[in-house]
């Protein structure tokens, strides 16, 4: 393993070396399947946060409501690797595999975020 | 200001937060600095991107007998995945049970403080299944109170989930579908 493949490692990888956020901000970098993972994760909590916090204050109640959130945060997450990355789904697994990352981590956070949110506001 | 009537809400997303804490520096100090489970999960990491690129790289066109030896190159890559992931779910039972008695521990805790109280107020009144949980051991029939097995429950899946995946302990996405028992498939020769 001379220093030559490690050249061309570097070489084959130059868009690994990037970060999660700074792929997200070019926007049109090559991905491997954890990072891309791991920044569809991040992006559905803060949408989790951002949704049950906005729920919570304004506020917005009723079972509707979470279904809304969700198809609200599936259609970003679908919106953000599709139409903004144009990332082919089938490379990762396909849409599923890319919809479910952080599905229930982000769910239940939403849910205490609203709640907390409204128990705390308005009562 | 009149203390919020659910302000013991925030006290237990705080316990939770600590208790989520503790759990991840337990199976940090048992498990994850371990040489055998970094070594471990660089395996499974490098496995699992090999089969990717193999999957994503075998053009229709191939002849034969390169696809041939390519498949079969490809299960001894599956079978030696299949088995560093059990050995991984192996390696992270000693830590579940600590991590267990932590968790019981804190929620028997929180069940003495919080017997019988609302603890929140839930903006959505939840389906009968949900509310076994949500209004476990509440006076009266009205839906939207939460009890604190259900808060409790919500803060430890989003709060313990994410700091997992913050920190890096989260199971290898190429070993997602391994569970402990999976038997290694003889492959008929």
């Amino acid at each position: 393993m001379g220093s030559s493949d490690g050249l061309k490692a570097e070489k084959q990888d130059g868009d690994t070396s990037l970060s999660g956020l700074q792929k997200l901000i070019k926007g049109d970098a090559s991905w491997d399947r954890d990072q891309l993972g791991d920044v569809l994760h991040w992006i559905r909590q803060a949408i989790a946060l951002v949704c049950g916090v906005l729920w919570g204050a304004i506020p917005l109640t009723g079972f509707l409501w979470i279904l809304i959130f969700a198809a609200l945060s599936s259609g970003a997450i679908y919106g953000v690797y599709s139409i903004y990355l144009k990332v082919d789904a089938e490379e990762f697994g396909g849409d599923g595999a890319l919809l479910q990352e952080g599905l229930f981590a982000s769910m239940t956070l939403f849910l205490l975020a609203w709640t907390l949110v409204y128990s705390l506001a308005h009562f | 200001m009149a203390a919020a009537r659910y302000g013991d809400a925030l006290l237990i997303v705080a316990i939770s937060v600590v208790s989520a804490i503790i759990c991840e520096g337990i199976s940090w100090v048992l498990i994850y600095r371990t040489t055998n489970y970094k070594s471990l999960r660089s395996t499974i990491d490098r496995t699992s991107k090999k089969i990717e690129t193999m999957k994503s790289q075998t053009p229709a066109s191939a002849i034969a007998a390169a696809k041939k030896s390519k498949s079969k190159k490809m299960d001894r890559y599956e079978l030696s995945l299949k088995e560093s992931s059990r050995d991984l779910s192996l390696s992270k039972f000693k830590s579940g049970a600590v991590v267990a008695l932590v968790l019981f521990v804190v929620f028997g805790l929180l069940s003495s403080l919080f017997e019988g109280k609302a603890v929140a107020k839930l903006p959505f009144s939840p389906i009968p299944l949900i509310q076994k949980m949500s209004h476990r051991g509440l006076p009266g029939d009205d839906a939207t109170d939460c009890s604190m097995v259900f808060l409790y429950f919500l803060c430890s899946v989003s709060i313990r989930s994410n700091l997992q995946k913050f920190l890096g302990f989260s199971p290898p996405r190429g070993a997602a579908g391994q569970g402990l028992f999976a038997i290694p498939e003889q492959k008929l020769k």
